[in-house]
């Protein structure tokens, strides 16, 4: 009998409303103990913000909320998982001719950012309400291979959404949000067909159809 | 051996007489013989080796094994580490970012091909630690497109050259599949996998168009193969096989290398070829272990880096003799490099398809592989099923422009997607090239920098793959579908050719201008077909192997 506690089925923002009870960790004692060495760390304390300075660590957190819609509490750390890789230079092993390495890519686009917000308002970007930061970030993502403060508007754009959804959807919380169940060594699936479930997987109770809804 | 042992080691043909490595691995949970490694061969830097090889992947470690055998003393050296697939390997997709070679690389050009994760692996194993496990054939009209068709590039060597080669390599990883109906029509060693949620639609839709789909083909045993145990149907080979299912040559051609006197030498990573600038011959390589510098002599020097980084190490391996890099009298080395291009179309269901539950190669179709007479553009693609774990299909969610509220809500609704993915020829074109870049790597080296630029004959490929994924998936029941532009599988940037004005390699993959010096990695390849390029980097090393041990003698 697996215990629960107050760490399984947490959900970003605390809402379940399509995989109700689907506890990723209800599961780790059939991950292989590398693998759940891995994963679990991500649940453990995070180093605190070593690459971004507090003002550029204020902007980047705003900037991270927003492209992850993440509101409320309980959230993934993804400013912390960001500033861990940057400090560690661990980039996906390429650069664009036209941006600096990841980790100068992500100051300079983040300054610009700010820069935006008080060429507008009378504060900085971490500041704005939510509907005015989304406003900045739109204009950004319109820009599209135009040029913003001197950098390729869609290369900055992929540089963001690539680094947040790799931190976020590493996250068992996530995984509980989306219905996924990570590991799967040295388990394995036996139900791999159309509407075919594992028994610690859960219906989808909810179905929304993204086009009706987005 | 008798008829029951047949059945019982899954080896279809005398494999195991020719390529013992399923049997070296261990029975039981480890995945590592850890005494073969331990008690195989070192070699002294001063020793002469009958050939060292640059490079343990697909084209590096078929050569190790294949010389070890015809009784060359040879050692690979791999930049990266000996991977234990039990303390090295996760079942998780973030953590596995150490598979990849995510060393600093530039990338330029009108359409910019990432690298990394997207590309190239690193450590024993080469990039087959991380690849999906799909093994199919070049067709034979892979082998004269200029001649076809005006595009292009003719190879020396025609698929006959080949034919034998894939069947042994198919044997040696090995591969299930339907009986295959296109190129040169074959049959596969194991019998074809059960399909996922993924395949089943994909067999739907074609069955719906009249579009002929068959499972397979992959590098992954139906059945326990020697003492490699069954898939556990868990979807994460592209973060390595932990089981020891899905071939690689860590497993596939190591092992048997190893108990064949062979060296691996891991860690070491080689900087520069030494050349005899008066006999114009290699004399060995030069290599940093562990922040020391080697030099290993050999006889003959193979190199088997991956594209991006063979053309590299021959360019930072200019001499005196060789003022523009090693091999380039003729600027030839770092062009026509090509990728396929490989977008995927996700497809949305009201069921559940859950396509992280199988391995993501399961079913494919070469219907418009040749080219069609009655379209504008030359060649084709294949379709193949891919399943993205969440953090790549989030990448594609985002490429759709989705972000915030859009973003999570498309996230959500993983479990009813299904994807396909193309891969469409796109030609080799001089100006898509490996250069060195201004930038330094933490050694001193200066980095590659890779050039892409598509052409017109690409760019309408790739929106005739689109279309077809899009209408096979709708055929299936989609409601909607959404597609991502991306690329995939390097190959060319010191191919094969005529001569020394066309191409870096004659015919036997040696080099025009140092014969001792061999290149047997994809990088050799003048075109890339729309097949996956493993088996074919793989039975390609594989007839060079022959050519050289019937020509030359170890020392
Ligand atoms: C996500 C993904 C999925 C893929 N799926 C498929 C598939 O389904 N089917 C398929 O056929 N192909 C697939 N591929 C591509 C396939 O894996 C590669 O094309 C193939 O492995 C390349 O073989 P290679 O011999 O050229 O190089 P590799 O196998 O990459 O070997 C090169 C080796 O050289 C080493 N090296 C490089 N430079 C040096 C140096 N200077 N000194 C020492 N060592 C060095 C590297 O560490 C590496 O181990 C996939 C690739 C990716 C990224
Ligand atoms: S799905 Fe099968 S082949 Fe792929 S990684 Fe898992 S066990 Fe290995």
């Amino acid at each position: 009998m697996v215990k629960r506690s107050s760490l399984n089925g947490v959900t970003p923002g605390g809402h379940q409303p399509r995989f109700p009870g689907f506890d990723v960790l209800s599961q780790t004692h059939m991950w292989d103990p590398i693998t759940a060495g891995v994963v679990l760390a991500r649940l453990g304390p995070h180093d605190a913000v070593r690459f971004f300075t507090p003002s550029e660590q204020a902007i980047a957190r705003a900037l991270l909320d927003q492209l992850l819609d993440q509101r409320e509490d309980p959230k993934v750390p993804v400013l912390e998982m960001l500033d861990s890789r940057l400090v560690e230079e661990s980039t996906d092993g390429w650069r664009y001719e036209d941006l600096p390495e990841d980790g100068q890519a992500w100051k300079q686009s983040i300054g610009a950012l700010d820069k935006d917000a008080l060429d507008k308002h009378p504060t900085g970007f971490a500041l704005l309400a939510w509907e005015q930061q989304a406003d900045i970030i739109q204009a950004v993502q319109d820009l599209q291979s135009d040029k913003w403060h001197g950098m390729t508007a869609s290369r900055v754009w992929s540089l963001w959404t690539r680094y947040a959804c790799t931190a976020y959807y590493s996250h068992p919380w996530a995984w509980n949000e989306i219905g996924f169940p990570g590991p799967a060594y040295p388990r394995g699936y036996k139900n791999a067909t159309i509407g075919g479930r594992e028994p610690f997987e859960v219906a989808d109770h909810h179905q929304v159809d993204p086009l009706k809804q987005t | 051996m008798g008829v029951l042992d047949l059945f019982r080691d899954g080896s279809a043909d005398g494999v195991r007489d020719r390529n013992a490595s399923a049997w070296l691995l261990p029975l039981g949970q480890d995945r590592v013989n850890h005494g073969l490694r331990a008690d195989a061969r070192r070699y002294d830097d001063t020793d002469e080796l009958d050939a060292v090889i640059v490079g343990c992947g697909a084209g590096g470690a078929t050569m190790l094994q294949r010389l070890a055998r015809a009784g060359w003393r040879v050692a690979a050296l791999d930049a990266g580490p000996f991977w234990d697939p039990d303390r090295d390997w996760v079942s998780d997709e973030a953590g596995s970012h150490g598979l990849y070679w995510t060393e600093p690389r530039v990338i330029a050009g009108e359409n910019p091909v990432p690298l990394g994760s997207n590309n190239s692996g690193r450590g024993v194993g080469g990039s087959m630690v991380h690849y999906a496990g799909y093994t199919p054939r070049f067709h034979p009209s892979d082998f004269s497109t200029y001649t076809n068709d005006g595009v292009g590039a003719d190879w020396p060597i025609s698929y006959d050259d080949l034919r034998s080669y894939y069947g042994l390599i198919e044997g040696e990883l090995p591969v299930a599949g339907q009986d295959w109906p296109w190129g040169d029509p074959h049959r596969y060693p194991h019998s074809p996998h059960p399909v996922g949620g993924n395949g089943e639609v994909f067999q739907r839709g074609a069955f719906a168009l009249g579009i002929t789909a068959k499972v397979g083909p992959v590098a992954i045993a139906n059945g326990r193969f020697g003492h490699r145990p069954h898939c556990i149907y868990r979807g994460f080979c592209l973060q390595g096989c932990k089981v020891n299912a899905k071939a690689s040559p860590l497993i596939t051609h190591v092992p048997d290398a190893l108990a064949h006197g062979a060296e691996v030498r891991p860690d070491s990573m080689v900087t520069h070829i030494e050349v005899d600038g008066r006999t114009r011959r290699a004399t060995g390589v030069h290599y940093i272990r562990d922040g020391i510098e080697h030099f290993q002599k050999a006889a003959h020097v193979v190199v088997a880096g991956y594209s991006i980084e063979t053309p590299r190490l021959l360019l930072n391996s200019a001499s005196n003799a060789f003022p523009n890099g090693l091999c380039n009298d003729y600027d030839q080395v770092g062009r026509y490099l090509m990728v396929q291009g490989a977008p995927q179309t996700g497809g949305r269901f009201d069921d559940e398809v859950r396509m992280y539950k199988a391995p993501p190669p399961e079913v494919s179709t070469e219907d418009f592989y040749e080219t069609d007479p009655s379209k504008p553009y030359k060649r084709g693609f294949s379709i193949q099923t891919v399943s993205p774990l969440p953090i790549t299909w989030a990448e594609h969610v985002a490429g759709q422009g989705h972000w915030g509220h859009d973003l999570r809500v498309y996230m959500r609704d993983y479990v009813h997607w299904s994807c396909l993915g193309a891969l469409c020829e796109l030609l080799p074109q001089p100006e898509n090239r490996v250069t060195l870049a201004e930038e330094k790597d933490r050694r001193g080296l200066p980095v590659a920098k890779f050039s892409y630029t598509m052409c017109d004959n690409d760019k309408q490929l790739i929106q005739a793959a689109r279309g077809v994924m899009e209408e096979i998936l709708k055929a299936a029941g989609a409601t909607e579908v959404m597609t991502f532009q991306r690329y995939a599988h390097l190959v060319g940037g010191a191919r094969m050719a005529a001569d020394e004005r066309h191409g870096v390699l004659d015919a036997d993959c040696r080099s025009f201008a140092v014969r001792n010096l061999l290149i047997t990695d994809g990088s050799v390849f003048p075109t890339q077909g729309s097949a996956n390029p493993a088996l074919t980097i793989m039975a390609n090393a594989a007839r060079v192997a022959d050519r050289l041990t019937t020509t030359t003698s170890p020392t």
